[in-house]
């Protein structure tokens, strides 16, 4: 939410009686209408380009499942993430929401994620991990940490390469004032959008909106339109935070395969990574 | 007048121009940014015909796909090596220590499978830019702070900082830690803290642990980067490697695309005629 200026004497306590109503509104506020971003971004070099440079991590857990979940050890109960439809439920098809079922109870094995693949839009961006925003007059990329996924935004001039069946998808941009506008096609349907199973078809069309809101929050939208899944296109929305820890950076992340075929992600800090090679202990040919 | 004294000793004050007009940033250095392909020069090895000492992309006259300018449309799955002599670059040479040259051997006749990148895994440095020519483009962003080199082969991400910061101590990665520096108009990066397991190609070549590597990228005219690359490793090789070749500008209305490596590789089978690797895994 965007934070007034502080109001007159006068306003003071008119303002006041207006927050009680405003808290009890603010999810119905949230959901109505997408709240105009009064924050101005800095700029790049050319004094123009917004600059949404910076690591940044959502903090929630709408990767667990982005209709919302029950508290777990360890992960505190979530709300859906899910503004529209109001009732924060995805509208899936009756046959696709079968399916969607079906995964949900295959999810501690079928999650494409559990054999490292990359992750797609816009799950990449409410990831357990940080994403850095990579940008200079007339460049933008995203790169994940998870997996080292990045997206290269060509600018919107340039017509989609659609004929293509990607993990990150084809991306396309253009700024609408200071909000970052992308849509995004070419999106595989081995996809899923959380650990829950919620998932789309290879035909999903997703439109993305990137609002700074503070110096530190980017409020991320993503409206998915998919007629094979859904009865009716359908809007998330989540706030990324910016890691502001001093020599913060995007480390390696890469999945190494244990001896029974199961993947997993080692830290580039942990001394299992390393691979000391004791040559004189080699059998020689 | 005064003013105009003024700016003329600025533009004195900032880095000379190494060769041709090259585009700038405001800050002065030289605009690496756009993408690029590797166009020549290095390892060409691509098959196990390369394996017994047969480079079976080398130079040779007669082959190739033009100048390598021909861009992605001509190298993709074309697997020509480049002509010979273009860029005038030699192919790295390998002298290694006795056990080393045994280890070297065995990877090269037996252990080809066990190359990570047959099994996705991230390619290090310099392989991740020194793919065969024409066939894998890197997409360079850059700002104030950093150099970022964003490669279409198996979405390899190295944002470097580009002052010149201290290594971590804990940190042993695929592709290392990376930090760099301007020397004049050059990019200069120290690359330590790999994990051991990278392999420099295909044909058995590797390094350890202790792997060292200084690459530097120099814009010599707005379509070109000589990239050189010098590769230590004391316990590997009794002298520095050297590794040299060019990236070309790709032309604008090319895009970086992506490669995805998924289990069950399927060039695998390239890498021996034993059993593609599927009885023994690497690791």
């Amino acid at each position: 939410m965007r934070s007034p200026r502080a109001p007159g004497p006068a306003l003071r306590s008119a303002t006041l009686a207006a927050a009680v109503v405003m808290t009890t509104l603010t999810v119905a506020a949230q959901t109505a209408r997408t709240a105009p971003s009064t924050y101005v971004p800095p700029r790049l070099s050319d004094g123009k380009t917004p600059d949404f440079r910076g690591i940044w991590q959502v903090r929630d857990t709408p990767y667990v499942n982005i209709e919302g979940h029950p508290a777990e050890k360890g992960i505190a109960a979530a709300r859906s993430i899910v503004i529209d439809p109001a009732d924060g439920k995805i509208p899936y098809k009756p046959e696709a929401l079968a399916r969607k079922q079906e995964n949900y109870r295959a999810r501690a094995t079928s999650d494409p994620s559990l054999k490292c693949y990359q992750a797609g839009v816009p799950r990449a961006t409410y990831l357990p991990s940080p994403l850095q925003i990579l940008q200079s007059p007339g460049n933008l990329a995203i790169v994940y940490q998870e997996n080292h996924a990045f997206r290269v935004f060509q600018p919107e001039t340039r017509p989609h390469f659609d004929s293509a069946d990607w993990w990150m998808g084809d991306t396309r941009y253009r700024w609408d004032g200071d909000v970052l506008v992308a849509d995004v096609v070419a999106l595989t349907d081995e996809l899923w959008l959380d650990q829950a199973g919620n998932y789309h078809s290879a035909d999903v069309h997703v439109f993305e909106r990137y609002t700074m809101t503070t110096a530190d929050t980017i409020q991320y939208e993503a409206r998915l339109e998919d007629s094979n899944v859904y009865s009716r296109p359908w809007t998330l929305r989540t706030f990324l935070q910016r890691v502001k820890q001093a020599g913060a950076r995007i480390i390696e992340d890469e999945c190494l395969e244990d001896a029974n075929g199961v993947r997993h992600h080692i830290s580039p800090s942990d001394p299992r990574s390393l691979l000391k090679t004791d040559l004189s202990r080699r059998k020689k040919p | 007048m005064r003013i105009l004294a003024i700016c003329s000793v600025l533009i004195a004050l900032m880095p000379g121009p190494a060769t041709a007009q090259v585009p700038r940033l405001p800050d002065g250095h030289p605009d690496l940014q756009g993408l690029w392909i590797k166009s020549a020069g290095g390892f060409q090895g691509l098959f196990v015909g390369s394996l017994e000492g047969t480079n079976f992309a080398a130079p040779a006259v007669g082959r190739g796909a033009g100048d390598g300018r021909g861009g992605r449309g001509a190298g993709r799955g074309a697997g020509g090596g480049p002509p010979a002599g273009l860029g005038g670059f030699p192919p790295p040479q390998y002298e290694y220590t006795p056990e080393a040259e045994a280890e070297k051997r065995d990877r090269q006749q037996r252990r080809g499978y066990e190359d990570p990148e047959a099994h996705c895994h991230l390619p290090g440095v310099p392989r991740g830019l020194e793919q065969p020519a024409g066939l894998y483009p890197v997409q360079i962003i850059q700002d104030e702070k950093y150099v970022a080199l964003l490669h279409e082969y198996v979405h390899d991400v190295r944002i470097i900082p580009t002052d010149n910061s201290a290594h971590p101590k804990t940190y042993w990665a695929w592709d290392g830690d990376s930090r760099g520096r301007w020397e004049g108009d050059t990019f200069v990066v120290d690359v330590t803290n790999f994990n051991g397991r990278t392999w420099l190609d295909m044909a058995g070549n590797f390094v350890d642990q202790n792997e060292h590597v200084v690459e530097r990228f120099t814009l010599t005219d707005p379509d070109t980067i000589v990239y050189e690359a010098t590769i230590t490793d004391p316990t590997v090789f009794t002298k520095p490697v050297q590794e040299r070749f060019t990236l070309r500008r790709v032309p604008k209305e090319q895009q970086i695309l992506e490669y995805s490596c998924l289990e069950g590789e399927r060039s695998l089978q390239h890498y021996t005629d034993e059993d593609g690797g599927k009885k023994r895994r690497a690791r």
